[in-house]
């Protein structure tokens, strides 16, 4: 009985170190990602983006007031919560394309800001301005 | 003469069904993940429920809660901040700036800094904001 020896298969290139590098390349990236959901509100533009097409405004802008605590105050009247979204509607009713110029302060905070835009584009404004402050107060 | 038959010895366990897996992984979080400088200091941006969608790119300053500044990741001070945005904006004029700013940051270090980015050139400057409700 002749016994053939088994042919001596050649070693497979070994996966594991593969392996290694994939994994700690995937523990790398899952560490140090951090999964952000931002969004952006423009705060300039250019001038041929804003310009483009609209008619210059005629009416009497709404002013609105931010003060350091974030209270808004639209004509001398101090506005909580969503309050000024319909007193701005009211007023835009009559004439849609005034402007609203915000005053912030300078002590407000930048979410004040933010939450007076919100409202104001709630009311449905289509013209917005904020006038900027040159630091101090 | 009698030979013994030898003892069966399990498979070895394929590890190609693993790499695939972690392959696929690796190539969903490269894909997924865009680099993006985040602020040296903590930051959390204002929550607004409006917004537009995020362009990529750019140049991010940051503004901390005390004011603090950073752009792409790094501090620096307000007089190389506007250095270096000029050079960056003479490179490319249609240079997207987003400010980063914390939401209780005060708009006496966020707005002018708005208006000196602006007249240095930068025809797209935005705010960053957080959409209401996202976790």
């Amino acid at each position: 009985m002749r016994l053939r020896r088994q042919t001596r298969t050649s070693p497979a290139i070994s996966l594991v170190s593969m392996i290694d590098v994939l994994l700690i390349m995937l523990v790398f990236f899952m560490v140090t990602s951090t999964f952000l959901n931002l969004r952006m509100l423009p705060m300039a533009r250019t001038a041929e983006a804003t310009a483009a097409g609209r008619p210059a405004p005629t009416d009497t802008p709404i002013l609105i007031r931010i003060d350091a605590e974030g209270v808004l105050h639209l004509q001398g009247r101090a506005f909580a919560g969503d309050g000024l979204t319909g007193a701005l509607r009211e007023m835009l009713d009559q004439a849609p394309e005034r402007t609203v110029l915000v005053f912030p302060s300078g002590h407000a905070q930048t979410q004040a800001l933010v939450d007076a835009i919100d409202r104001i584009a709630a009311s449905g404004a289509t013209r917005l301005r904020v006038i900027r402050v040159e630091g101090g107060s | 003469m009698k030979l013994a038959r030898p003892p069966e010895r399990a498979q070895p366990e394929t590890i190609v069904a693993l790499i695939d897996v972690v392959l696929f992984l690796l190539i969903f979080f490269m894909l997924v993940g865009r680099m993006d400088a985040t602020a040296p200091f903590e930051l959390e941006p204002a929550i607004s429920r409006n917004g537009a969608e995020l362009p990529g790119g750019g140049r991010t300053v940051s503004v901390g809660a005390d004011g603090a500044v950073a752009l792409d990741g790094a501090r620096i001070e307000r007089a190389a901040l506007f250095d270096q945005l000029a050079q960056a904006l003479t490179d490319d004029p249609d240079l997207w700036v987003r400010i980063n700013a914390d939401r209780r940051a005060e708009l006496r270090n966020v707005l002018p800094l708005v208006t000196d980015i602006e007249t240095l050139g930068a025809r797209d400057v935005v705010l960053v904001v957080t959409p209401a409700g996202a976790p």
